[in-house]
């Protein structure tokens, strides 16, 4: 059906994945090194907790919120994970999980509370949320160095495992990604953050309960920065008071070249994720080319003011052409 | 016939000082389409509001389908069956048109949304109401005409038996009129009741069955559109005496200050000539969005022009922007002075100062003293009411918030003095301060252009009247030859 295959193409996620491919096959004919597939897998490893944190972030984005704190959320887990290991010979899944979303929760319920009921600006809490944990976490970790020889056999099992080749923290994030595009688009839960995020006032006129579903998306989005906190240490093996320090705005930016506005309203977390994947292969392919680290990250920044002119460009046009049918005489 | 749908008798309710509904009474049949007309501030809106659900009557009854109407609940109002479409809907531009009519209620099936029913719902319904809309586009965009459209259908997919029009047809270009009009006749059709609130009478003589007027929060009147005529109508909604003071200052009319010709921008006005002398008030008059502030705005730089010339004493102004405006002598008061005309939580002296900063530097720095000075010289002549000149603006009232507006434009020294609804929202006293003010602003040697859909206002401080419908000059009135019904006619455009 021509007007299914329309429907796709118009997709806010087609550009981004076309960009993704493009610059894949680029680096494959560039960079022989790159074909192997080895490159392919450290770019799916390097993205994957980005992805898995923007699965949450996008929620709030989608209603006009951000959500700052992740990466402190993301860290302290990850340190009291390796800490309570290094303490007691060793630590359960179930243990772990629990301290996850214990810990995220608790930074969500703040938040939420903040934003939702006291309508106090979700980037003014969240700059505060991101150093009050941090300063919390600092305080915890003082000179503590968690590494690998403390930490339970399955962490590194799950850090360098794959499923048909695939790495094992991509296929988490994958799921989370998924799972969350699902409630985005097929439950009303999901369509509600859209109405909030594209008219605030119509969405409260409709009936919608704007506060509890942002203080229900903070939460969500604390608990998978908790768990998030455990992908950094499948990651790395390792953790000390600087775990996950500054990746709060990768996530943002995944979000954003993903498709997932900042104005709201628009994008998924399936977008969010190939934003995240594309930020990681255009570093890496940078890499792979002989540009240096410094340059590195110019050029993510520049993609992502590309990606916010080029959403604001194609409104702009769109509105244009909509105005000159208003005008044409009928 | 029988037991009507909608009975509302003796409703009052009181905002403050303001008796906003005064023993009003309004009825409504099936299949029935009800003109419901007044002036602004009749009465009408608060009347809509409550069936909205937004307000609560101190008194009064209402009655719909002969059971009581349960009030002050907007979801309530909503269940019980009535749907209001406003003027400027409010649709969200990120959803699609079929999720925009099931928000927050979609079809689901299996735990998940149903978009393949939503649509064909969605469709469905739009061909009931022969809309020509893709169900799957995206609300961003989408006219005017084709969002009350999808506010109608919205309606209808709640099975609303009450349909309120307020002022639909406000902001529509006559075809889409006309469509708005048979979507109206077929909603009485198929047996819903409908009240259509509307300024044009023209449209009021095509689609209503009866009409009710009110007028000072009671209803004056309710007949079938039958037994009335335009004049008819007209006496019923002016039918006051202008009893308000107009301080006017007999002034010496002299040379030409604002000349504008053949002025056009697509789509807001068309072909707009006229002319302002130094000494005169002419007062630009007509149904909100007509127009009025459109041209106003183009006139300070605002909104860009399609043609025509705008000369200020004999000097064509060319790249018209806000800035050129003000140097060649042109002051604008806006209408909404909280967005447009004052910085809330700055001083009075800032306020006031805030045109003249240029004139008030020494070596690139601001005089704080001569900033004060000239705040509390014009708080004197304004007679403005306040504490200390450096209190925020955001602490006095409406009325002494509007008399800082103007301060800080005639400290401008301006020859044309345009204001922008000038009273709108004061209280009486501050209003005839106001009056005065640009009374002896007049008289000194100042031009002022007035936009008011104040019509006492218009009548008593205008020198001459230009009325303006649907983005044209339709009459000029002079002072001796101008009624309230000569402007009312002009303005909702009937031939009397």
């Amino acid at each position: 059906m021509s007007g299914g295959l329309s429907r796709v193409a118009r997709l806010r996620e087609v550009p981004v994945l076309s960009a993704l491919i493009v610059l894949l096959l680029l680096t494959a004919i560039l960079n022989p090194a790159f074909r192997g597939g080895e490159g392919l897998k450290a770019i799916l490893i390097e993205s994957a907790l980005i992805a898995f944190l923007a699965a949450g972030q996008a929620n709030l984005i989608i209603m006009r919120h951000i959500d700052l704190s992740v990466s402190s959320t993301a860290g302290l887990v990850s340190f009291l994970i390796g800490n309570t290991s290094m303490n007691n010979m060793g630590i359960s899944v179930p243990q772990s999980l629990m301290i996850a979303v214990a810990v995220g929760a608790a930074v969500g319920i703040v938040n939420g509370a903040l934003v939702a009921y006291l309508k106090l600006p979700s980037l003014v809490v969240t700059i505060g949320t991101l150093y009050l944990v941090r300063g919390i976490f600092n305080y915890l970790a003082g000179g503590v160095t968690v590494t690998a020889d403390a930490l339970p056999g399955w962490v590194a099992a799950i850090g360098s495992g794959s499923i048909l080749g695939v790495p094992d923290l991509f296929v988490i994030a994958l799921i989370l990604c998924v799972l969350m595009t699902i409630v985005q688009t097929s439950t009303r839960w999901g369509r509600d953050l859209y109405a909030i995020g594209s008219n605030p006032p119509a969405a409260a006129r409709v009936g919608i309960p704007v506060a509890h579903r942002e203080f229900a998306a903070f939460v969500l989005n604390g608990i998978i920065a908790g768990l998030a906190g455990m992908l950094l240490l499948f990651r790395f093996s390792f953790a000390d008071a600087t775990a996950g320090l500054g990746i709060e705005l990768y996530v943002v930016a995944a979000c954003v070249i993903g498709g997932v506005a900042i104005a709201g309203g628009v994008g998924t977390a399936m977008g969010a994720l190939i934003g995240a994947v594309l930020l990681q292969a255009i570093t890496f392919a940078l890499g792979a080319l002989g540009v240096s680290q410094f340059w590195q990250q110019a050029v993510a920044g520049a993609l992502l003011v590309l990606a916010i002119a080029f959403d604001r460009i194609v409104a702009l046009r769109s509105t244009q052409r909509i105005n000159r049918l208003a005008e044409a005489p009928v | 016939m029988a037991q009507p749908l909608l009975r509302i008798s003796d409703a009052s309710k009181r905002f403050g000082g303001v008796q906003a509904l005064d023993r009003a009474s309004l009825v409504v049949h099936e299949g029935e389409v009800v003109g419901l007309l007044g002036e602004n501030g009749a009465g009408k809106s608060t009347l809509v509001k409550t069936l909205a659900g937004l307000h609560q009557l101190d008194a009064g009854v209402i009655e719909l389908d002969g059971r009581s109407f349960r009030q002050g609940n907007p979801r309530l109002a909503r269940e019980q069956g009535v749907a209001i479409i406003y003027q400027e809907p409010s649709l969200f531009p990120d959803l699609t048109l079929a999720e925009n009519v099931f928000v927050g209620r979609q079809p689901k099936s299996g735990g998940r949304v149903d978009w393949s029913q939503m649509r064909a719902r969605t469709a469905s319904l739009f061909a009931d109401l022969g809309i020509d809309l893709d169900p799957g586009r995206l609300a961003r965009g989408l006219s005017i005409a084709d969002q009350q459209m999808v506010e109608i259908v919205k309606a209808l997919s709640l099975d609303a038996r009450l349909i309120i029009m307020d002022e639909p047809s406000a902001a529509l270009t006559n075809a889409e009129v006309e469509r708005l009009l048979g979507v109206a006749r077929r909603l009485r059709d198929q047996g819903r009741g409908v009240i259509y609130i509307s300024h044009r009478l023209e449209e009021v003589f095509q689609v209503c069955d009866s009409v009710t007027v009110m007028r000072d929060g009671a209803t004056v009147a309710s007949a079938p559109i039958a037994e009335v005529d335009t004049a008819q109508i007209v006496r019923w909604m002016v039918g006051r005496e202008i009893t308000e003071m107009f301080p006017k200052v007999p002034a010496q009319i002299g040379e030409v200050i604002l000349s504008v010709e053949g002025l056009s921008s697509t789509g807001e006005f068309h072909d707009i000539s006229f002319e302002v002398r130094r000494g005169e008030i002419v007062a630009l008059a007509g149904l909100v969005g007509s127009g009025r502030s459109e041209v106003v705005r183009a006139i300070f730089g605002i909104d860009p022009i399609t043609s025509g010339t705008i000369t200020m004493a004999g000097t064509r102004l060319s790249r018209h922007t806000p800035s050129r405006a003000m140097a060649a002598g042109i002051s604008l008061v806006p209408e909404d002075r909280r967005l447009q005309g004052l910085l809330m939580p700055a001083s009075i002296a800032h306020n006031t100062a805030l045109t003249v900063l240029r004139r008030l530097r020494r070596a690139g720095l601001v005089r704080i003293g001569a900033e004060r000075r000239l705040a509390e010289e014009w708080a004197t002549t304004l007679r403005l009411r306040y504490a200390s000149i450096d209190d925020p603006v955001e602490r006095l009232s409406g009325g002494n918030q509007q008399k800082v507006v103007l301060s800080k434009w005639l400290a401008t020294s301006p020859r044309l003095l345009i204001v922008d609804e000038p009273t709108r929202g004061i209280d009486v006293g501050t209003k005839a301060e106001v009056h005065r003010l640009l009374s002896e602003q007049a008289a000194a040697g100042m031009a002022v252009l007035m936009v008011s859909s104040d019509l006492p206002e218009v009548l008593g401080m205008a020198d001459r009247i230009l009325v303006m419908r649907e983005g044209r000059l339709v009459d000029e009135i002079s002072r001796a030859d101008a009624t309230q019904e000569r402007v009312m006619t002009a303005a909702a455009g009937a031939a009397a």
